[in-house]
């Protein structure tokens, strides 16, 4: 059990902070009071706490894509109390991080036609283009990091992943 | 003494516990209703929102101006609500609400169980000092090392939490284990250590005393206990004697003294009123009647 756990533990895709996280992690770690009011108002469920196998950061908000992305409803920034998540956001000048394609398993660069992230995107046709109508393309200025796109993959693993603005994969 | 307060006095106990209860209800029904849909009411004992009135524990409110040495406006005004309270009422958020004392009174009486030694317990007012030194090493911590110290080791807070974790996912993080490591120091070697001396959110709570904060006073004239049998004594959770001076910062307001002295000489009492100050002789006297 232990064992699994480890081995999640060191697979597990960096997660998201919900939208409106201040920047860097480091100050939100200092910022949020752990008061679950976000976890609590979030009608999608997006938002999951992060436990004691995190040490300092436990009982700070998270969000797993793959399993439920951020749908950007913004109503976790208005209940923060102290100011962890920023309350005057809009949900275009979020940035909870930047999705990235793979190429060499997006189904479209290997041939076969797939939409799924294009049509999904809430920043609709300007996070996500089409080149050619065919090929994906991440706008990195555009893209919030919502993860919708990172859900919505039909591939396993999922070949358009969000790297975390919080969490950058080194 | 007005009926209201006659009703008080008489279900002093009962009205304690009933109140213990409903606050642990509450945390249950809150994670509960927001999975509902019903966003009016939001939070843990770390900060609860009711429609759009905030309320922050002010211990992580200072933890939040020390780790940020700035001050965010909206949660030092929603910090000031539980101040005023305490500034009028004393700890009673301690006593009378925190979950985590409910539990450990409830250990408390397991420990007086299987441990009969320990129940004969010599009560004593201990020195402010050392909540003091213990408070301001808490918080020189956080401000040193940068690290939220006070939300991590608040255990309203962290009981909280995990009941809202476990409502809404099923699931109980490693918190939980120092909440119960706690409880079982308290049961087998420092009865009653955590609330008495380490809690920073009690502390933060008892910052902020006047003259005619809610206290506990004692009328050596009525006083009809020998020092062999003193019921105030046993009842206290934590082990203080009422009848001398000095019970603050340590003493939050339960009551149970109170209730205990309402069988025998009513010589304790609540009281809003300003002690009425002794001189040394008096003070001299008083201790003599009392031993």
């Amino acid at each position: 059990m232990i064992l699994d756990w480890l081995q999640k533990l060191a697979s597990a895709h960096p997660p998201l902070r919900p939208p409106g996280a201040v920047l860097p992690e480091g100050e939100f770690e200092k910022k949020c009071i752990r008061c679950r009011r976000c976890e609590e108002v979030c009608p999608y469920d997006s938002i999951k706490m992060a436990h004691g196998e995190w040490g300092l950061k436990m009982g700070t908000p998270i969000i797993i894509a793959r399993e439920v992305p951020c749908y950007l409803c913004m109503k976790c920034p208005e209940v923060c109390p102290s100011g962890a998540l920023e309350p005057a956001t809009r949900k275009e000048e979020t940035k909870m991080g930047k999705a990235v394609i793979n190429q060499e398993t997006c189904l479209p660069y290997s041939g076969i036609i797939c939409r799924a992230c294009y049509e999904r995107c809430p920043i609709y046709r300007e996070a996500i283009t089409l080149k050619d109508e065919i090929y994906p393309i991440v706008h990195e200025d555009k893209c919030v990091g919502c993860g919708i796109c990172e859900n919505v993959c039909p591939n396993d693993p999922a070949s358009i992943t969000v790297i975390s603005a919080h969490f950058p994969e080194e | 003494m007005t009926r209201f307060e006659k009703f008080i006095y008489e279900h002093l106990h009962i009205l304690r516990r009933l109140v213990q209860v409903a606050a642990l209800l509450f945390l249950v029904a809150v994670p509960i209703l927001n999975k509902f849909g019903f966003n009016e009411i939001l939070g843990t004992f770390y900060s609860i929102k009711i429609g759009n009135l905030d309320i922050v524990d002010p211990a992580l409110m200072l933890q939040n101006i020390l780790l940020t040495k700035e001050i965010y406006f909206p949660m030092l005004l929603a910090g000031i609500i539980p101040l005023i309270i305490a500034l009028l009422l004393g700890k009673v958020f301690c006593s009378w609400v925190c979950p985590f004392n409910l539990f450990a009174e409830f250990t408390d009486k397991l420990r007086k169980k299987i441990r009969p030694k320990t129940v004969k317990f010599h009560n004593h007012n201990p020195k402010p000092h050392y909540y003091w030194l213990v408070f301001g090493i808490i918080l020189t911590a956080v401000a040193v090392l940068g690290v939220p110290l006070i939300a991590l080791i608040s255990m309203p807070g962290l009981i909280s939490g995990q009941i809202a974790d476990a409502l809404f996912w099923g699931s109980l993080g490693f918190e939980i284990i120092f909440v119960l490591l706690i409880l079982t120091v308290e049961v087998f070697w420092a009865p009653r250590f955590w609330c008495k001396y380490a809690c920073p959110v009690g502390a933060t709570l008892s910052l902020l005393r006047s003259r005619h904060t809610l206290k506990i006073h004692y009328n050596p004239r009525q006083c009809s206990c020998s020092s062999k049998y003193l019921p105030c004594n046993n009842a206290c959770p934590v082990q203080l004697d009422p009848r001398h001076a000095g019970i603050y910062p340590y003493c939050y307001n339960c009551g149970e003294c109170v209730d205990a002295c309402r069988q025998e000489g009513q010589a304790l009492t609540f009281t809003l009123q300003p002690a009425e100050k002794l001189s040394a002789a008096q003070i001299q006297n008083r201790k003599q009647m009392i031993d």
